[in-house]
Protein backbone atom coordinates (compact mmCIF):
# COMPACT_ATOMS: atom_id res chain seq x y z
CA UNK A 1 0.00 0.00 0.00
CA UNK A 2 2.42 2.35 -1.08
CA UNK A 3 1.32 5.52 -1.43
CA UNK A 4 2.36 9.22 -2.12
CA UNK A 5 2.70 10.79 1.27
CA UNK A 6 2.21 13.97 0.56
CA UNK A 7 -1.07 14.36 -1.21
CA UNK A 8 -2.59 11.01 0.76
CA UNK A 9 -1.37 13.38 4.14
CA UNK A 10 -3.11 16.37 2.61
CA UNK A 11 -6.06 14.16 1.95
CA UNK A 12 -6.52 12.77 5.37
CA UNK A 13 -6.35 16.42 6.68
CA UNK A 14 -9.29 17.69 4.65
CA UNK A 15 -11.59 14.49 5.92
CA UNK A 16 -11.21 15.56 9.18
CA UNK A 17 -12.26 18.94 9.03
CA UNK A 18 -15.25 17.90 6.38
CA UNK A 19 -16.22 15.46 8.94
CA UNK A 20 -16.93 18.31 11.35
CA UNK A 21 -13.38 17.62 13.50
CA UNK A 22 -12.01 20.51 15.14
CA UNK A 23 -8.63 21.29 13.80
CA UNK A 24 -7.21 20.12 16.78
CA UNK A 25 -9.06 17.06 16.51
CA UNK A 26 -8.12 16.82 13.44
CA UNK A 27 -4.05 16.89 13.78
CA UNK A 28 -4.34 14.77 17.47
CA UNK A 29 -5.77 12.16 15.51
CA UNK A 30 -3.17 11.82 12.80
CA UNK A 31 -0.64 12.29 15.52
CA UNK A 32 -2.20 9.67 17.72
CA UNK A 33 -2.68 7.01 15.13
CA UNK A 34 -0.04 8.07 12.06
CA UNK A 35 -1.95 6.13 10.07
CA UNK A 36 -3.38 7.46 6.56
CA UNK A 37 -6.16 4.37 6.29
CA UNK A 38 -7.35 4.56 9.91
CA UNK A 39 -7.61 8.68 9.98
CA UNK A 40 -10.05 8.33 6.77
CA UNK A 41 -11.64 5.43 7.68
CA UNK A 42 -12.11 7.09 11.14
CA UNK A 43 -13.08 10.48 9.36
CA UNK A 44 -15.60 8.84 6.94
CA UNK A 45 -17.71 7.05 9.77
CA UNK A 46 -17.48 10.77 12.15
CA UNK A 47 -18.89 12.15 8.80
CA UNK A 48 -21.99 9.68 8.67
CA UNK A 49 -22.62 9.98 12.12
CA UNK A 50 -21.62 6.33 13.21
CA UNK A 51 -21.42 5.23 16.99
CA UNK A 52 -17.98 5.54 18.24
CA UNK A 53 -17.87 1.97 18.77
CA UNK A 54 -18.50 1.50 14.76
CA UNK A 55 -15.53 3.92 14.19
CA UNK A 56 -13.18 2.43 16.43
CA UNK A 57 -14.33 -0.76 15.00
CA UNK A 58 -13.61 -0.38 11.47
CA UNK A 59 -10.20 1.57 12.46
CA UNK A 60 -9.33 -1.86 14.23
CA UNK A 61 -10.26 -3.86 11.42
CA UNK A 62 -8.54 -2.19 8.50
CA UNK A 63 -5.76 -1.92 10.47
CA UNK A 64 -5.19 -5.43 11.32
CA UNK A 65 -2.35 -5.55 8.74
CA UNK A 66 0.13 -4.20 11.52
CA UNK A 67 -0.38 -7.47 13.90
CA UNK A 68 1.20 -9.35 10.70
CA UNK A 69 3.97 -6.57 10.13
CA UNK A 70 4.58 -6.60 14.23
CA UNK A 71 4.97 -10.65 14.00
CA UNK A 72 7.28 -9.93 10.90
CA UNK A 73 9.51 -7.46 12.59
CA UNK A 74 9.31 -8.71 16.37
CA UNK A 75 12.16 -11.40 15.84
CA UNK A 76 14.70 -8.81 14.47
CA UNK A 77 13.47 -6.05 17.22
CA UNK A 78 13.25 -8.42 20.83
CA UNK A 79 17.39 -7.87 21.42
CA UNK A 80 16.18 -4.03 22.30
CA UNK A 81 15.26 -2.31 25.38
CA UNK A 82 11.07 -1.73 25.87
CA UNK A 83 11.25 1.92 25.27
CA UNK A 84 12.57 1.02 21.98
CA UNK A 85 10.11 -1.00 21.10
CA UNK A 86 7.18 1.10 21.97
CA UNK A 87 8.73 3.85 19.97
CA UNK A 88 9.29 1.71 16.83
CA UNK A 89 5.60 0.29 17.20
CA UNK A 90 4.36 3.67 17.26
CA UNK A 91 6.11 4.97 14.04
CA UNK A 92 5.60 1.65 11.91
CA UNK A 93 3.41 2.42 9.24
CA UNK A 94 2.86 0.11 5.39
CA UNK A 95 6.11 1.95 4.16
CA UNK A 96 8.23 1.70 6.76
CA UNK A 97 7.86 -1.86 7.29
CA UNK A 98 8.21 -2.25 3.39
CA UNK A 99 11.87 -0.86 3.56
CA UNK A 100 12.79 -2.10 6.81
CA UNK A 101 11.88 -5.72 6.36
CA UNK A 102 14.04 -5.43 3.01
CA UNK A 103 17.01 -3.97 5.12
CA UNK A 104 16.65 -6.87 7.39
CA UNK A 105 16.71 -9.02 4.76
CA UNK A 106 20.43 -8.08 3.80
CA UNK A 107 23.46 -9.67 4.86
CA UNK A 108 25.78 -8.79 7.58
CA UNK A 109 25.45 -7.22 11.18
CA UNK A 110 21.57 -6.70 11.91
CA UNK A 111 22.01 -5.20 15.70
CA UNK A 112 22.38 -1.64 15.01
CA UNK A 113 19.70 -1.89 11.88
CA UNK A 114 17.12 -0.13 14.19
CA UNK A 115 18.74 3.03 13.57
CA UNK A 116 17.74 2.36 9.78
CA UNK A 117 13.81 1.50 10.52
CA UNK A 118 13.85 5.14 12.87
CA UNK A 119 15.42 7.09 10.50
CA UNK A 120 13.27 6.32 7.74
CA UNK A 121 10.22 6.11 9.97
CA UNK A 122 11.14 9.54 11.49
CA UNK A 123 11.62 10.92 8.19
CA UNK A 124 7.93 9.58 7.20
CA UNK A 125 6.67 10.83 9.86
CA UNK A 126 7.32 14.63 9.65
CA UNK A 127 6.08 14.82 6.23
CA UNK A 128 2.99 13.20 6.58
CA UNK A 129 2.08 15.27 9.64
CA UNK A 130 3.05 18.33 7.75
CA UNK A 131 0.82 16.99 4.59
CA UNK A 132 -2.16 16.77 7.01
CA UNK A 133 -1.70 20.07 8.83
CA UNK A 134 -2.08 21.71 5.14
CA UNK A 135 -4.65 19.48 4.64
CA UNK A 136 -6.86 20.87 7.78
CA UNK A 137 -5.57 24.46 6.78
CA UNK A 138 -6.96 23.85 3.65
CA UNK A 139 -9.93 22.05 4.44
CA UNK A 140 -11.65 25.06 7.00
CA UNK A 141 -10.85 27.25 4.08
CA UNK A 142 -12.19 25.63 1.35
CA UNK A 143 -16.01 25.67 -0.12
CA UNK A 144 -18.52 22.75 0.92
CA UNK A 145 -19.12 23.09 -3.05
CA UNK A 146 -15.48 21.83 -4.14
CA UNK A 147 -16.89 18.47 -2.70
CA UNK A 148 -13.48 17.78 -1.40
CA UNK A 149 -14.49 14.85 1.10
CA UNK A 150 -15.21 12.92 -2.18
CA UNK A 151 -11.52 12.59 -2.45
CA UNK A 152 -11.63 10.26 0.78
CA UNK A 153 -13.68 7.54 -1.52
CA UNK A 154 -10.99 7.96 -4.31
CA UNK A 155 -8.30 7.40 -2.07
CA UNK A 156 -9.69 4.24 -0.67
CA UNK A 157 -10.19 3.51 -4.61
CA UNK A 158 -6.86 4.31 -4.91
CA UNK A 159 -6.09 1.78 -2.61
CA UNK A 160 -8.27 -0.94 -3.55
CA UNK A 161 -7.41 -1.35 -7.37
CA UNK A 162 -3.95 -2.47 -6.49
CA UNK A 163 -5.28 -4.27 -3.70
CA UNK A 164 -7.80 -6.34 -5.54
CA UNK A 165 -5.36 -8.58 -7.44
CA UNK A 166 -7.29 -11.65 -7.05
CA UNK A 167 -10.45 -13.27 -7.10
CA UNK A 168 -10.33 -14.44 -3.43
CA UNK A 169 -10.36 -10.19 -2.58
CA UNK A 170 -12.87 -9.22 -4.63
CA UNK A 171 -15.11 -11.88 -3.34
CA UNK A 172 -14.42 -11.01 0.54
CA UNK A 173 -15.50 -7.78 -0.72
CA UNK A 174 -18.64 -8.39 -2.46
CA UNK A 175 -19.61 -10.63 0.33
CA UNK A 176 -18.93 -8.00 3.24
CA UNK A 177 -21.16 -5.67 1.05
CA UNK A 178 -23.94 -8.08 0.14
CA UNK A 179 -24.33 -8.92 3.90
CA UNK A 180 -24.93 -5.47 4.91
CA UNK A 181 -27.52 -4.75 1.76
CA UNK A 182 -29.39 -7.79 2.92
CA UNK A 183 -29.41 -6.43 7.20
CA UNK A 184 -31.23 -3.28 5.60
CA UNK B 1 -16.56 14.77 23.67
CA UNK B 2 -17.99 11.36 20.99
CA UNK B 3 -15.13 12.60 18.30
CA UNK B 4 -12.60 12.44 21.20
CA UNK B 5 -13.82 9.46 21.99
CA UNK B 6 -12.83 7.62 18.79
CA UNK B 7 -9.81 9.23 18.56
CA UNK B 8 -8.93 8.23 21.57
CA UNK B 9 -10.19 4.55 20.26
CA UNK B 10 -8.66 4.74 17.01
CA UNK B 11 -5.57 5.79 18.58
CA UNK B 12 -5.23 2.84 21.00
CA UNK B 13 -6.34 0.48 18.02
CA UNK B 14 -3.47 1.08 16.04
CA UNK B 15 -0.77 1.45 18.48
CA UNK B 16 -1.51 -2.12 20.03
CA UNK B 17 -1.92 -3.79 17.06
CA UNK B 18 1.42 -2.42 15.87
CA UNK B 19 3.05 -2.72 19.86
CA UNK B 20 0.92 -6.89 19.44
CA UNK B 21 4.13 -9.08 18.83
CA UNK B 22 7.32 -6.03 18.85
CA UNK B 23 6.28 -5.55 22.48
CA UNK B 24 3.78 -8.05 24.32
CA UNK B 25 3.64 -11.86 22.24
CA UNK B 26 5.48 -14.18 20.53
CA UNK B 27 5.33 -14.76 16.72
CA UNK B 28 5.53 -18.22 16.73
CA UNK B 29 1.85 -18.82 18.61
CA UNK B 30 0.12 -17.33 15.42
CA UNK B 31 -1.13 -19.92 12.99
CA UNK B 32 -0.40 -19.20 9.35
CA UNK B 33 -3.98 -19.97 8.18
CA UNK B 34 -4.92 -16.79 10.31
CA UNK B 35 -2.39 -14.76 9.28
CA UNK B 36 -3.60 -15.44 5.75
CA UNK B 37 -7.24 -14.73 6.36
CA UNK B 38 -5.90 -11.49 7.71
CA UNK B 39 -4.84 -10.37 4.58
CA UNK B 40 -8.61 -10.27 2.99
CA UNK B 41 -9.57 -8.23 5.77
CA UNK B 42 -8.41 -4.62 4.81
CA UNK B 43 -9.86 -4.80 0.96
CA UNK B 44 -13.09 -5.69 2.39
CA UNK B 45 -13.52 -3.14 4.79
CA UNK B 46 -12.63 -0.59 1.85
CA UNK B 47 -15.08 -1.71 -0.79
CA UNK B 48 -17.63 -1.75 2.13
CA UNK B 49 -16.27 1.99 2.54
CA UNK B 50 -16.42 3.02 -0.74
CA UNK B 51 -19.69 1.55 -2.36
CA UNK B 52 -22.25 3.75 -0.22
CA UNK B 53 -20.00 6.20 -0.89
CA UNK B 54 -20.37 5.63 -4.52
CA UNK B 55 -23.98 4.75 -5.03
CA UNK B 56 -25.93 6.58 -2.61
CA UNK B 57 -27.11 10.09 -2.86
CA UNK B 58 -29.21 11.71 -0.72
CA UNK B 59 -29.70 8.39 1.63
CA UNK B 60 -30.90 6.18 -1.45
CA UNK B 61 -29.07 3.98 -3.78
CA UNK B 62 -28.88 6.32 -7.22
CA UNK B 63 -27.51 4.60 -10.30
CA UNK B 64 -28.97 7.51 -12.83
CA UNK B 65 -27.12 10.20 -14.11
CA UNK B 66 -28.11 12.54 -11.20
CA UNK B 67 -25.48 10.90 -9.18
CA UNK B 68 -22.31 12.25 -10.43
CA UNK B 69 -20.00 10.36 -7.63
CA UNK B 70 -20.91 7.18 -9.24
CA UNK B 71 -19.57 7.85 -12.44
CA UNK B 72 -16.84 9.79 -11.32
CA UNK B 73 -15.98 6.64 -9.23
CA UNK B 74 -15.37 4.37 -12.72
CA UNK B 75 -13.40 7.50 -14.13
CA UNK B 76 -11.48 6.60 -10.87
CA UNK B 77 -11.27 3.25 -11.25
CA UNK B 78 -10.31 2.93 -14.75
CA UNK B 79 -7.16 5.08 -14.56
CA UNK B 80 -6.59 3.32 -11.20
CA UNK B 81 -6.41 -0.21 -12.87
CA UNK B 82 -4.63 1.30 -15.98
CA UNK B 83 -1.80 3.36 -14.70
CA UNK B 84 -1.39 1.54 -10.86
CA UNK B 85 -1.10 5.24 -9.92
CA UNK B 86 -2.78 6.31 -6.86
CA UNK B 87 -2.37 10.26 -7.32
CA UNK B 88 -3.64 9.48 -11.35
CA UNK B 89 -6.62 7.69 -9.81
CA UNK B 90 -7.59 10.42 -7.15
CA UNK B 91 -7.07 12.95 -9.46
CA UNK B 92 -9.24 11.96 -12.50
CA UNK B 93 -12.31 11.27 -9.78
CA UNK B 94 -11.73 14.52 -8.52
CA UNK B 95 -11.77 16.53 -12.09
CA UNK B 96 -14.80 14.35 -13.36
CA UNK B 97 -16.25 14.74 -10.02
CA UNK B 98 -15.92 18.58 -10.68
CA UNK B 99 -17.01 18.72 -14.55
CA UNK B 100 -19.74 16.39 -13.89
CA UNK B 101 -21.39 18.87 -11.36
CA UNK B 102 -20.79 21.67 -13.57
CA UNK B 103 -22.23 19.86 -16.22
CA UNK B 104 -25.28 19.31 -14.47
CA UNK B 105 -25.78 22.86 -13.02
Amino acid sequence: MLLGTIPFGFVAGVAAISAGMTALQGIALSVLSFSGIAQLIAAQLIAAGSPVLVTIAAAFVVSLRFLMYSAALSPHLAHLTLGWRLLLSYLMTDQTFATTVRRYGEPGDKRSRHWHFLGAAVTLYGSWQAAVVMGVVAGASVPASWSLDFAVVLSFIALLVPAVRTRADLAAGMAVELRREARR
Amino acid sequence: MSTWLAIAGVAASTFLLRASFIVFADPQRFPKRFRQALTFVPPAVLAAIVVPGLLLNQGAIDLSAANPRWLAGVAAIVVGGKTRNALAAIATGMVALWLLQWALG
